[in-house]
């Protein structure tokens, strides 16, 4: 598992552990090494409770280990201070929830374009960016729709498109699929594929093996620790 | 890592979002903020109404008359002596003789109890006595002055008014002193009086001059001369025009040599000498105190103003929790927010400021014309009240804008 040193892997975590004070101790993740390497497609199962939201929150820099080190991009994310970690999510990393998360009063234009507001694009630059993504997920004709003009499985492909705005080299999923129907998470799986087939490196986490499968390796994670790790 | 960050011009788009979202919401906040900019300027603007008002009718007249009362510094307020008949006839003699002196014009009280005309009597306690030089030709509107040892009276315009019949020049009056009665004659009607400290819109109220001879019978003993007579506890010296400060000075030196006053008044006691600009300073100062402490109130407002925007800021950010935790998730640091509810905070405070001049001004007009006082604008107040609108809005958008800053996007991304 330690074959590719952290300086060259996308990602690597490096024996991390990760507890919460909730009243008492809870390890959400103990002694986890996984490495992604660039082009890589991997899925994370797992029952709840299991660690999966954990260990996608410390890969996208959202929060640092208790101990171990996480390295994204070649940064030790611990090391960095609060505004380098925000930089980091906003340059290298594109996040799609569960539930889309878009900024409810912004058009799908505004959303897709939001991390190159806080990278400091101009609006020109990125506007044309935005539409040209919005187009590549085919909502080339919904561009100046809010949100709530929008379906479901719309709303998802705009949060993709958001994702791929500052062209992160990390594409993280949280459930992508879980709030939409059947036909649309087929539609929203493909384009995961395109995305490693673009060279993106894809970390998806769901509980749904039809969905996992589209991953090149499967981590079965279990009480904060690998179970074990499956390549079908 | 490529090190953009967002311009100011990106801060201020998107915390204008923000507020219109919420427009009925954002309405009534900076209406908080208006109405307390809106009454410390309107107040502001009043006061300095009234203030120049004031000014100006003070300065009407007499440009060139100097006040000498007992006691009372510079500016303070007049102690007990005021009233103290201490001016003799020698003193105002005295005073008559300095070089650039016009006219000297001695004021005293004459009790009375009533005073009836074409069978209306009027219960009046006090007239006015003083001597001819009160009554310039510039404020005589009919008629003559009264002439010293005559039965003679002068009224003012109000005092002609008083009775169901109006007063004119040759009307007899029946003045009655306790319980002695006389007859005088009207020989004169004015708008007012040379030598009194009185501003001229003070003109409604009726007043009746009877010539101190023979009418004004308070006297003291002379101490220069050694002789009963009349004494008085107002004098007002009138300069000739230009030369007021060096006749104020040469009163002063009169007054406190050897006069009968300085014999006469508490050893401690001083004697005011005050020259009409003197008093327009008092009386700026005394408004301008009082404009300060009434604004000051005003301020109060603008604080309730500010919890406003702090409320609903503290909502604000509550309710966008999850909007904060998109947007660090897709980069924006934690100053990045602060800086953007900061701007939301500052922009309804600004709008506040905004709008709340012109209402201020507004109602500052409108309370003049209510008090027939010119309309004086006080631009000081204005910028005073806009600093203190933009401060409000960083104060109280410091608090939210900190909370906002501090939100953790993982729970804020799982907030439902």
């Amino acid at each position: 598992m330690e074959t590719v040193p952290p300086q060259t892997a996308q990602v690597a975590l490096d024996d991390v552990t990760k507890e919460y004070d909730l009243g008492g101790t809870v390890r959400a993740l103990d002694g986890v090494d996984l490495t992604l390497e660039p082009d890589s497609y991997t899925a994370v199962m797992g029952p709840s409770g299991s660690g999966k939201s954990t260990l996608l929150n410390l890969v996208g820099a959202l929060d640092t280990p208790t101990s171990g080190g996480v390295f994204v991009a070649g940064e030790e994310v611990s090391a960095l201070s609060e505004r380098d970690r925000a930089r980091l999510r906003g340059t290298e990393v594109g996040f799609i929830f569960q539930t889309f998360n878009l900024m409810p009063r912004l058009t799908a234009v505004e959303n897709t374009a939001l991390p190159l507001v806080f990278a400091g694009w101009s609006p020109d630059r990125r506007r044309d960016r935005a539409a040209d993504l919005l187009s590549r997920v085919g909502l080339g004709d919904r561009l100046d729709h809010q949100p709530n003009q929008l379906s479901g499985g719309q709303r998802q492909r705009v949060a993709i498109a958001r994702a791929l705005a500052a062209d992160p080299s990390l594409v993280l999923a949280d459930e992508p699929t879980g709030n939409v129907d059947t036909d649309t998470g087929a539609d929203i799986m493909r384009l995961l594929d395109d995305l490693q087939a673009d060279g993106n490196t894809v970390l998806l986490v769901t509980h749904e093996r039809r969905i996992a499968t589209h991953a090149d390796r499967i981590v079965h994670l279990r009480d904060g620790q690998i179970e074990r790790i499956e390549e079908p | 890592m490529a090190d953009g960050s967002m311009p100011l011009r990106e801060v201020r788009r998107l915390a204008w979002r923000a507020i219109t979202a919420h427009r009925l919401r954002s309405v009534l906040t900076v209406l908080g903020v208006v109405v307390g900019i809106g009454s410390v300027i309107a107040f502001a603007t009043f006061g300095a109404s009234v203030q120049a008002e004031v000014v100006s009718q003070f300065q009407g007249t007499g440009a060139s008359e100097i006040y000498v009362t007992p006691g009372g510094e510079d500016g303070g307020p007049p102690g007990e002596d005021f009233t103290r008949p201490a001016f003799t006839t020698h003193d105002v003699g005295e005073l008559r003789d300095i070089e650039g002196v016009q006219a000297v014009v001695p004021r005293g009280i004459v009790p009375t109890s009533s005073v009836a005309f074409g069978g209306q009597t009027l219960a009046r306690s006090r007239m006015t006595a003083t001597t001819e030089a009160a009554f310039s030709e510039t404020v005589l509107v009919s008629g003559r002055a009264f002439r010293a040892g005559a039965d003679e009276i002068v009224v003012n315009e109000a005092a002609a008014t008083l009775f169901e019949r109006n007063l004119t020049v040759g009307s007899t009056v029946t003045v009655a002193f306790g319980d002695r009665t006389q007859n005088v004659t009207v020989v004169g009607i004015v708008s007012g009086t040379r030598g009194s400290v009185t501003p001229t819109f003070a003109g409604g109220t009726p007043r009746f001059y009877l010539p101190a001879d023979p009418f004004y019978r308070t006297v003291v003993e002379s101490p220069t001369l050694g002789v009963d007579q009349r004494a008085y506890p107002q004098v007002t010296v009138v300069a000739t025009a230009g030369e007021t400060e060096s006749v104020k000075r040469a009163v002063e030196a009169s007054l406190q040599a050897d006069s009968d006053a300085a014999q006469l008044l508490p050893p401690d006691t001083e004697i005011g000498v005050r020259s009409r600009s003197d008093i327009v300073e008092g009386v700026q100062s005394v408004i301008d105190r009082i404009t300060r402490f009434v604004t000051g109130v005003a301020v109060l407002s603008l604080i309730v103003g500010a919890f406003g925007i702090a409320n609903i800021m503290l909502v604000s950010v509550t309710q966008r929790t999850r909007e904060i935790g998109v947007m660090k998730a897709v980069g924006a640091t934690n100053r990045e927010v602060m800086a953007l509810f900061l701007a939301e905070s500052v922009t309804l405070s600004g709008a506040g400021a905004l709008a709340g001049i012109p209402v201020g001004l507004g109602v500052g007009y409108a309370a003049t014309r209510y008090a027939e006082v010119g309309f004086t604008i006080a631009v000081g107040w204005i910028g005073i009240a806009v600093g203190i609108g933009l401060v409000i809005g960083v104060v109280a958008g410091l608090y939210p804008a900190w909370r906002a800053a501090r939100v953790d996007p993982i729970d804020a991304l799982r907030y439902e």
